[in-house]
């Protein structure tokens, strides 16, 4: 509607405000309406985000952790399963196990000596892990899986969280009263026990993961959405619009949907790292991906064991993660600016 | 906005200060470490170590194990046997309950009774595959009279025991918990089912008083017996027992100086050998049970493949067993090249270790890639296929090594055994025993402890329709060899049934019946002063009732 | 509204029935054993199957369990601490994690609300930037990491707290699970109360109110605060049932004898304990419905247009 407002005024050519024009008395950091060129909605959206230099540094980082998720495994001579060993002159198998992080030319160079042990030779930028594999390959083979996850967690939050809520909430009566029941249901039963037994019937892996996601991710997306909904519903334009003769899909998904985008891109973005423990803990107890696969959260789940004695290991994966939700969270600000017409930021 | 903060703060460092005065003991508590809770302090009920310590803690049973783990009188004074060997007549010194009852020949006939009325897990000891009192079989399985059973309290202090025949071991199953006696009167005083489940309603008659537990608990402690028959040897106020989840937590406690015992593994294991401090304090010992791969022989699972005995000599002969114990067990872990582990059932008449020689078998079973791969181009020959693929089952909740165990043998298989893939699945401790008993599976890697010193504790497990025999394999030369043992032609004969034993051994390593990895143990922090724990890999772990603390 | 919490109650009594059925059910399809045994033969386990009445038919089963529920009998463990009634077990874990989890709520929520509004006021400063970054570590770093490194260095580097949890100490012992726990729902809170407050900030009522001379801690609390509120609440019910259900691996790590540790005990410990699944999923299930009851309710309080109860007597 704002966007209304504005369009008009810039097309009847009236006079345009200027700063300077006016003075705040108390809150000087308070901006003044700008004003836009009429353009199409989806236009204004990416002009707004791209014009946003914190979202474009998100949109950066989620790019550069992509093309690592790609190609990091390609960069390592170790493939993310390959045990590095080798057998010495008494034909003892050595590992390159729990080895710290190491460059030899930079080691060198600092230091003058080389490492003094079976491995001076190897680059293992993240070390490696108890088994001896390369944690850089690894870690990168891992963010591909949790960025399926990821981008999973985002299709369900969106598409059956926000739909379920949304139409719950605008619905009332029974049927919030029937659709709240069922997610009590749903929440209640402990996903453990129902994952334990979907895996009679599939095969464990990551079908199985998002399955067991699928059941039961999108309930706190729908209470958001539900409460956002509750809220607008009863607002006089969803009234307007519904006396106007809108359908209901129309009021819900294009009537009272664009309002509700904040809170729904903030609840997307606790959800993600949620999904991705939520995968380490099934593949932990068995019924997620399979071993030697690995995932940031079960990377993190694995440097764990060793945190106080071998801390290098814990720290790849979480920073990536840390990384990764930091890339998320600034294209989600930036989206949610752009997408919510009334923030100053227009 | 900045005063509710300070206030917050402030409410913190205040509830923090006011708990800050524990009151100091005056004796100290020796501050131990448990792995998993205590899942019960009923000999009925109690299945796992943890349980087992604390039992033998607080009561004692007709023999304990001294240092050695050789079995020495404790509320028996001395004990008589019949000549034919099937009688043993126990003669009890005058001990106390915790309540100022005496303990009588009475305790341990309703102990026993009960045991074997109830019949859980360790009921078998009583049966005629260990233990072979009488008529235990049949109130076990068949559910007769209790009464029936061979025990017998002649007076308040004669308790006498029948065999069905002679068992040369006896003595040394006495210290195990399942034998320990019960105050029947305080028994019956209790609502039926709350035995054991808080000090008010467990009667100790040993070394130490249960002092504070709760089932479940995360700490429970106990404290020294005044009135313990030998309570003047007893030198430690008390031990207070703290369940800690991980290794790398429980090093921590240990430099912390919070637990006094801990065991740890793996990469804290190295990390305390490098330290010069904790170097001093750790101490390997043996853990006792020993951890094997058992293969489905049966047509239900992967076609019946693994029935062939080329395919699994070339399993057993693929996998470096050494690497193993060395780059992932890390804790002083035995490679074992015997399906009796070692260290655990001497001779009694040469004092020799059952499986003292690890070499013995070199010819079935060893690190032998070129073996290996001779064993599996005959495998593929005879079953005519070149392309294996195994899915091998593991306990997730079994300690941090064996996940890294199950990666480095399938490395190791895949790399040796061009064509053979194996598929790792985790799963719980449960859900593995489950399907290997329901024979729904095809590679398990499962361990097994003794539960009293002598090799029948393994060799036990393969003879035809035995519920630990996962591989569902059958020898009759092998159950005959079993049954002599047990309760034929060799129990007169101890040597002879000895080397019996020997030879039995020898079929299931020939037959490839199992693939031994390793024998556990255990790597111990024990703080400096702490004196006298006794470390046994049966029946009981830990002994704490001559510590002395410096 | 009596009346709409009468029927909510009986709704509740409803969905729990369906609820306990369906766990009733499916941790007996579960793979896995009530008490795994590899010791006892298969004459010795079909006794004590019998013994638990697990031969009989599904149906009666579920009658027996519950007409013994209903008189508050929550029965005794299959495989776990299995001498005990499950209801002594249970007590004292509810009492640890209600305690601790019921602090990491109160202390997550004001400082979270103190963050995002500090945050909120300040838009686009440091202490904004500061905010995002850590309510991005809060939920990027599991609590439990947290609490190994606040345990290793306040309790054995500066040895000030106790190393491990102990009930007879616990304002003491209680603090670093409590506010490790705490870490995410301050992340959580403070960054819907962020976004949220920026929001109800833009507003048009908002800006209403500042033209009429309002402004300070009267706009911030009677106007913004309180029409941010509805998401926070929704964010917050389930926090309060996860957290005062525990937390595996932070009962774990210091020892707490609680919740969460039980619950994966009983799913996948020694086996799975049908009857202590059963309570504890009891337990939480009956949590989750009141608190969302209360958050119903609340609803209408924070902004009286909404009328949840209103409305599903209407229609």
């Amino acid at each position: 509607m704002a966007e209304k407002n504005m369009t008009v005024e810039a097309a009847s050519g009236a006079y345009v405000p200027v700063e300077g024009d006016f003075e705040l008395l108390h809150r000087q950091d308070l901006q003044v309406d700008k004003n836009f060129a009429s353009q199409g909605y989806w236009k204004g959206v990416f002009i707004h985000f791209f014009r946003n230099k914190r979202a474009v540094a998100g949109l950066i980082i989620i790019t550069v952790i992509v093309a690592l998720a790609i190609f990091g495994p390609l960069m390592s001579r170790f493939g993310y399963k390959d045990i590095v060993q080798f057998r010495n002159e008494k034909n003892k198998r050595v590992v390159a196990k729990g080895i710290s992080p190491r460059v030899p030319w930079i080691h060198e160079l600092l230091t003058g000596e080389k490492y003094d042990d079976s491995f001076s030779e190897y680059t293992f930028l993240f070390g490696t892990d108890d088994l001896g594999r390369d944690l850089w390959t690894r870690t990168w083979y891992g963010a591909r899986v949790s960025l399926i996850i990821a981008f999973v967690t985002i299709f369900i939050d969106m598409l059956i969280g926000m739909s379920y809520g949304l139409i719950s909430g605008y619905f009332g009566g029974l049927a919030d009263n029937v659709m709240q029941r069922f997610v009590e249901v749903a929440n209640s039963v402990p996903r453990l026990v129902i994952v334990s037994v979907l895996a009679i019937f599939m095969p464990k892996g990551m079908g199985l993961v998002i399955v067991a996601l699928l059941l039961t991710e999108w309930i706190g997306m729908s209470k958001i959405s539900r409460a956002e909904m509750l809220k607008i519903k009863e607002q006089e334009y969803v009234l307007a619009s519904r006396t106007l003769g809108a359908g209901h899909a129309h009021i819900i998904f294009r009537g009272i949907l664009p309002n509700t985008i904040g809170p729904i891109i903030t609840q997307v973005m606790f959800s993600i790292p949620t999904a991705i423990f939520t995968e380490a803990f099934l593949s932990f107890v068995g019924v997620g991906i399979v071993l030697p696969q690995c995932s940031v959260g079960t990377l993190i789940e694995d440097g764990f064991n060793n945190i106080t004695t071998l801390p290098y290991q814990i720290l790849p994966p979480i920073i990536v993660l840390a990384l990764l939700m930091l890339g998320f969270n600034f294209i989600g600000d930036g989206l949610r600016e752009a997408l919510a017409p009334k923030l100053e930021d227009m | 906005m900045k005063k509710t903060v300070a206030f917050l703060l402030a409410v913190l460092m205040l509830a923090a200060c006011s708990f800050t005065s524990a009151s100091a003991e005056s004796d100290k508590y020796l501050g131990v470490m448990l792995s998993t809770n205590v899942m019960s302090l009923d000999t009925n009920l109690a299945t796992d170590g943890e349980s087992f310590e604390v039992i033998a803690d607080c009561i004692d049973g007709l023999m304990q194990m001294d240092a050695d783990g050789a079995a020495v009188p404790a509320i028996a004074e001395s004990y008589d046997l019949s000549d034919d060997g099937t009688v043993y007549t126990f003669h009890l010194r005058d001990a106390k309950w915790e309540n100022g009852a005496d303990v009588t020949a009475n305790d341990f006939e309703f102990a026993w009774k009960r045991i074997a009325k109830e019949a859980g897990e360790y009921a078998y000891l009583f049966d005629t595959s260990v233990g072979c009192i009488k008529n235990a079989d049949a109130i076990i399985y068949e559910g007769a009279d209790p009464d029936t059973l061979g025990v017998k309290a002649l007076d308040a202090k004669t308790f006498e025991v029948t065999l069905e025949v002679p068992v040369s071991f006896f003595p040394s199953l006495m210290y195990f918990p399942t034998f320990y006696p019960i105050n029947e009167e305080f028994y019956n005083s209790l609502e039926e089912g709350t035995y054991g489940t808080s000090p008010e309603t467990f009667l100790s008659n040993g070394a130490f008083v249960l002092e504070s537990y709760t089932p479940g608990t995360a700490t429970l402690s106990v404290k020294k017996n005044e009135s313990y028959w030998n309570a003047d040897s007893v030198k430690l106020a008390g031990i207070k027992y703290q369940v800690v989840g991980s290794s790398d937590n429980a090093l921590t406690a240990f430099r912390s100086n919070t637990l006094d015992v801990v065991s740890i593994s793996g990469n804290q294991v190295a990390a305390a050998e490098k330290d010069a401090a904790l170097a001093s304090s750790l101490k390997v010992t043996g853990a006792g049970y020993m951890w094997y791969l058992t293969f489905s022989q049966t047509a239900n699972n992967a076609n019946g493949l693994l029935a062939n005995k080329n395919l699994r000599l070339a399993i057993t002969n693929a996998i470096d067993r050494d690497s193993l114990v060395e780059n992932y067990v890390m804790d002083g872990s035995l490679a074992t090249y015997t399906a009796v582990p070692p260290q655990f059932a001497a001779s009694s008449t040469t004092g020799e270790d059952f499986s003292a020689d690890q070499d013995r078998f070199l010819d079935y079973i060893g690190f032998d890639p070129d073996k290996a791969a001779a064993y599996f181009d005959a495998a593929k020959e005879e079953l005519g296929q070149d392309e294996f693929t195994f899915t091998m089952i593991y306990g997730n909740n079994e300690g941090d090594e064996v996940a890294k165990v199950a990666q480095a043998i399938k490395e190791d298989l895949e790399d040796l055994l061009p064509g053979l893939t194996i598929n790792l699945q985790p799963m719980t401790k449960a859900e593995r025993l489950d399907k290997m008993q329901n024979d729904n599976y095809e590679v398990a890697l499962t361990r097994w402890g003794p539960d009293y010193a002598d090799p029948m504790t393994y060799l036990g497990m393969w003879i035809t329709d035995n519920s630990n025999n996962y591989g569902f394999w059958s020898n009759a030369e092998y159950d005959q060899l079993i049954k002599d043992c047990t309760t034929g032609a060799y129990i007169h004969d101890y040597d002879a049934r000895w080397a019996a034993l020997l030879d039995a051994e020898t079929i299931v390593m020939q037959e490839a019946v199992i693939a031994p990895l390793y024998t556990k143990a255990n790597a111990n922090l024990i703080a400096a002063g702490v004196q006298g724990i006794q470390f046994h890999p049966v029946a009981l772990n830990r002994v704490y009732k001559a510590v002395v603390l410096e | 509204m009596l009346k709409y919490i009468l029927k909510r109650i009986g709704m509740a009594a409803l969905t729990l029935l369906i609820i306990v059925f369906l766990l009733f059910w499916l941790v007996r399809v579960m793979p896995g054993n009530p008490f795994p045994s590899e010791r006892m033969n298969a004459v010795q386990i079909a006794n004590k199957r019998a013994e638990l009445g697990l031969d009989k038919p599904i149906l009666v089963q579920f009658y027996e369990y519950m007409s013994k529920l209903l008189q508050g009998d929550f029965g005794k463990g299959t495989s776990l601490y299995n001498g005990a009634p499950i209801k002594t077990v249970l007590s004292t874990c509810v009492y640890n994690s209600f305690r601790i989890g019921g602090i990491a709520i109160l202390f997550g929520t004001a400082v979270g609300l103190l963050l995002g509004i500090t945050a909120a006021l300040n838009r686009g400063k440091f202490l904004d930037g500061f905010c995002t970054v850590f309510s991005i570590i809060g939920v990027c770093v599991p609590s439990y990491v947290f609490l190994i490194f606040l345990q290793y260095n306040f309790c054995f580097k500066i040895p000030f707290f106790p190393y491990f949890f102990d009930p007879d100490n616990f304002g003491f012992s209680c603090q670093l699970p409590a506010f490790s726990l705490s870490l995410f729902t301050i992340s959580t809170i403070s960054r819907f109360t962020r976004n949220e407050m920026v929001e109800v900030f833009d507003s048009d009522y908002v800006h209403l109110a500042e033209s009429k001379g309002m402004y300070g801690r009267k706009l911030v609390l009677r106007h913004v605060l309180r029409n941010a509120l509805i998401p926070i609440v929704t964010v917050v019910a389930p926090l309060i049932v996860d957290l005062l259900t525990g937390s595996l691996v932070v009962e774990k790590i210091y020892g707490i004898n609680g919740i969460g540790k039980l619950m994966v005990d009983a799913i996948a410990g020694e086996g799975i304990d049908y009857n202590y699944v059963l309570a504890l999923g009891i337990l939480y299930s009956a949590l989750y419905i009141g608190i969302m009851l209360v958050v119903d309710l609340l609803y209408g309080v924070l902004d009286p247009r909404i009328r949840v109860a209103a409305k599903g007597e209407e229609r």
